[in-house]
C-alpha cells in the first residue's frame, strides 16, 4: 500500500530533505512537494469532495510548509507535520466554505440536509455520503482517514492534535451514528 | 459478529465517498504553488500569509488584526464606562438613587462642579485639542451647568481624578471607532470590485465596526446630541457595506452607498470629529 511506503522514508531521509529545502534548494522542494503531494490530495480530496478546494487546499498546504520549514523541529515525522498543515488548512477553508454557502443557501434547502431526503434518495451509497456529510466535523475527519484512507489512529492523533484514545473515541461515535443513519440498509450489512 | 460486519460494510462502501481522482493534478498544482510564492503573499486557508515579503504583509491581514484590536478597545472602553459611570457624586440631601446619570443630568437640579466633573473633562479634552472644539463645546441643553464649570478652569478637573474614568473611556473609545470607520469608508470607496479577498476582510471590518457603532449609541456617548447623529447616519452606512459585501450584494447596493454617503455628509462630518493629531484609523 501507498502508505507503507512513505512509511518507509527514513527519518534520515527527511532530515537530509528539509536541511536542503531550508538552504533553499529548489530541486528539494519539488523532491519534497513529488514525495507528499498525493496523500495530501487524496485526504483534502476526500474531506472536501471538490476538486478546486482540494487543489486549493493542496498548494496552500504546501506554500505553508515551504514557509514554515525552517521552524521544523523534527519532533514528529515530516509526514505527520505536513498532515497536520494539510488538516488544518483543509478544515478552516472548509468551515469558511461552509459559512458561506449556509449563508447563500436558502432556508428551505437548509432544512433538507439530514434525514428530510431519505425516502425520496433510498440509493445506499448516496445515503451513506449524506449520513457521513451530517457528522460533526471531528467525527468525520476521523472516519475518513480512518475506515477511509486508512491512516492508523497514531497518524490520526498527531495529525489532528489529539490523543490516540480521542481518535478511537470519536471512530466509535462517527461509525454508531452512521449505523443509526442507515438502519434502513441493515440487511445489508447483517447478511 | 454484527458489528463487525457493519464494520466492513462501512470501508467498503465508504470507499467511494468523495472518491479523488485517479490522476493527481500535480503539474497543475506545483505551478500554481510556484506562482502563488513568486506573486507575492496570499491569505491562505486557515490564516497566514504565504510570502516572506514584510512590506506586502501590512496590505493583507492587517485590516483583520486592526479590525479585532479596535473591536476589543471598543469593547474594553464601553464595558469599563458602564462599569464605572453610574457613580453619581452624593449630594447633600440626596440619595444617590434619585441623582440623575451623568448623561441625562436635569440643568439646574444639582450644583455644576458636582455633577459634570466627566463631562468637562471630556470638554476640556476636546477643546485642547483644537479641532473638537466646535463639536463638543456647544452648549447641550441638559448639560449647561457642566459646560459652564468647564469654563471655570482645569484645576477641578484635577482635583478629582477618580471621577474622569467613565466620560473619558466613552470619548477615547467613540474617537477610536470614528477614526476607523473613516479608515474603513476610505478603503471601501477605493476598492476594487473584483477583489474578493478584500471584500471579505472589509465585510468582517464593517461588522466589527457595526457592533461597536449599535454599542455606543447605547452608551451614553449616544445621548450627545453632535455624536449620536453621526453614529446613526455611521450605522446606516456600515449596514449597507455589511449588505453590499455579502455574497448577495449586488454593484446598486455601492451606488446607495455613495448616495447616502454624499448625502449625509458622512466622511466629512466623521474627519471633522476626529481631532487634529490623533491616529486616524489603523
Amino acid at each position: 500500500m501507498q502508505l507503507v511506503a512513505y512509511e518507509s522514508r527514513s527519518s534520515v531521509n527527511d532530515t537530509q530533505l528539509i536541511t536542503r529545502v531550508v538552504a533553499g534548494d529548489a530541486a528539494a522542494e519539488r523532491e519534497l512537494y513529488e514525495t507528499y503531494v498525493d496523500r495530501i490530495y487524496r485526504l483534502t480530496f476526500r474531506l472536501a469532495g471538490d476538486d478546486e478546494l482540494a487543489r486549493d487546499f493542496t498548494q496552500a498546504t504546501f506554500i505553508r510548509a515551504f514557509e514554515k520549514i525552517g521552524s521544523f523541529r523534527g519532533e514528529s515525522s515530516l509526514s505527520t507535520w505536513l498532515h497536520s498543515i494539510g488538516l488544518s488548512v483543509t478544515l478552516n477553508g472548509l468551515r469558511k466554505t461552509k459559512r458561506q454557502r449556509t449563508r447563500e443557501a436558502p432556508i428551505e434547502e437548509g432544512i433538507t440536509v439530514g434525514f428530510a431526503r431519505e425516502e425520496a434518495e433510498p440509493d445506499l451509497k448516496e445515503r451513506l455520503a449524506r449520513a457521513i456529510d451530517s457528522l460533526a466535523e471531528k467525527y468525520r475527519t476521523v472516519f475518513v482517514m480512518h475506515d477511509v484512507e486508512g491512516y492508523t489512529h497514531e497518524e490520526i492523533s498527531e495529525a489532528m492534535g489529539i490523543p490516540i484514545g480521542t481518535s478511537k473515541s470519536h471512530l466509535f461515535q462517527a461509525r454508531s451514528k452512521l449505523r443509526v443513519m442507515l438502519a434502513d440498509f441493515a440487511p445489508e450489512w447483517v447478511s | 459478529m454484527t458489528e463487525e460486519n457493519f464494520e466492513k460494510f462501512l470501508k467498503k462502501t465508504a470507499q467511494g465517498y468523495n472518491a479523488p481522482p485517479v490522476r493527481v493534478p500535480r503539474e497543475e498544482m506545483w505551478a500554481a504553488i510556484q506562482a502563488k510564492r513568486t506573486a507575492g503573499p496570499r491569505v491562505v486557508y486557515g490564516g497566514g500569509t504565504t510570502s516572506p515579503v514584510h512590506e506586502r504583509r501590512f496590505g493583507t491581514r492587517v485590516w483583520l488584526g486592526a479590525a479585532a484590536a479596535a473591536m476589543l478597545l471598543v469593547a474594553t472602553g464601553v464595558g469599563i464606562g458602564r462599569l464605572t459611570a453610574p457613580t453619581p457624586t452624593p449630594v447633600a440631601g440626596k440619595s444617590s438613587a434619585t441623582l440623575p446619570v451623568p448623561g441625562v443630568i436635569v440643568s439646574g437640579e444639582q450644583p455644576a462642579a458636582e455633577a459634570s466633573a466627566p463631562n468637562r473633562v471630556a470638554s476640556a479634552a476636546t477643546q485642547n485639542s483644537g479641532r473638537q472644539a466646535g463639536v463638543s463645546s456647544v452648549p447641550r441643553p441638559s448639560r449647561a451647568p457642566q459646560n459652564v464649570a468647564s469654563n471655570a478652569g482645569d484645576n477641578a478637573v484635577r482635583s478629582q481624578p477618580s471621577r474622569l474614568t467613565p466620560s473619558s473611556a466613552y470619548q477615547l473609545t467613540a474617537l477610536q471607532n470614528i477614526s476607523e470607520a473613516e479608515a474603513l469608508l476610505t478603503s471601501f470607496r477605493s476598492r476594487s470590485s473584483a477583489d474578493q479577498q478584500m471584500d471579505a476582510q472589509l465585510g468582517t471590518w464593517a461588522r466589527q465596526l457595526l457592533t461597536n457603532t449599535r454599542l455606543l449609541l447605547d452608551s451614553p456617548v449616544g445621548d450627545d446630541p453632535q455624536r449620536k447623529p453621526l453614529l446613526q447616519d455611521l450605522e446606516l452606512v456600515l449596514v449597507q457595506i455589511v449588505q453590499q459585501l455579502s455574497p448577495g450584494g449586488t454593484p446598486q447596493d455601492r451606488d446607495l452607498i455613495e448616495k447616502t454617503l454624499q448625502q449625509n455628509h458622512v466622511m466629512t462630518r466623521l474627519r471633522t470629529a476626529i481631532p487634529a493629531g490623533a491616529q486616524r484609523g489603523s
